[in-house]
């Protein structure tokens, strides 16, 4: 770990949170519970905080620089090319199911289903964003 | 090739320089610096010439454009 940057150390810290949280969420659990959902988003910002401030207080140079930022924007951008690729492919199944008639909007059961793969689509796109960041680190860009 | 090619490595060492005071004295990582001298990136035009500042030479002298190497 010592010759990880500050930065990397901080993705790192992320991607275990992100996975330790949201797999077992959406493995485990189920996602058919609002209660379940505002537990796991109170779960990672807890974690979160926990693990980067002991990132903080053990890495004596903070420094973040160009190379950083750069790397972030691409970790963004893999992030955003993830999140709309499963839109449409979310748009075009909910477009399939409708024309067969399988798709009951009106239920409450169905909205909350629907926020659940929405907010999976945004877990999925967020571990796509780190992940590719520590390859680009990896890379050594 | 890379396109942008340096000699960072071997100016550093005739000054008995290590990676963390060029970083320190450019304000990067060190991290940064080391991918710099394996050329897997190319600083942008200030920390170009902050390195070569650092360093004591040109800009020429640190870093060389090949047209025909690959970004």
């Amino acid at each position: 770990m010592a010759s990880l940057s500050y930065r990397e150390k901080s993705l790192y810290a992320s991607l275990i949170a992100e996975v330790v949280i949201y797999v077992p969420y959406f493995f485990l659990h189920g996602h058919d519970s609002v209660i379940k959902v505002a537990a796991m988003i109170i779960g990672i910002i807890i974690l979160q905080v926990i693990l980067q401030t002991v990132i903080a207080v053990y890495t004596r140079n903070r420094l973040t620089d160009e190379r950083d930022r750069l790397i972030e924007l691409r970790g963004y951008r893999a992030g955003y090319f993830t999140f709309a690729s499963l839109m449409l492919l979310g748009l075009a199944l909910l477009w399939f199911h409708a024309s067969i008639g399988h798709l009951h909007l009106d239920s409450a059961r169905m909205s909350l289903h629907f926020l659940s793969v929405f907010f999976g689509m945004l877990v999925i796109a967020d571990i796509t964003k780190t992940a590719a960041q520590l390859i680009a680190y990896r890379r050594a860009l | 090739m890379p396109a942008i090619r340096n000699q960072i490595r071997e100016l550093r060492a005739a000054r008995e320089m290590t990676q963390q005071d060029l970083a320190d004295q450019v304000g990067v990582t060190r991290q940064t610096v080391i991918a710099i001298e394996q050329d897997k990136y190319s600083p942008s035009l200030e920390t170009a010439f902050k390195v070569a500042l650092a360093l004591g030479v040109t800009l020429e002298q640190c870093f060389q454009f090949d047209p025909s190497g690959k970004r």
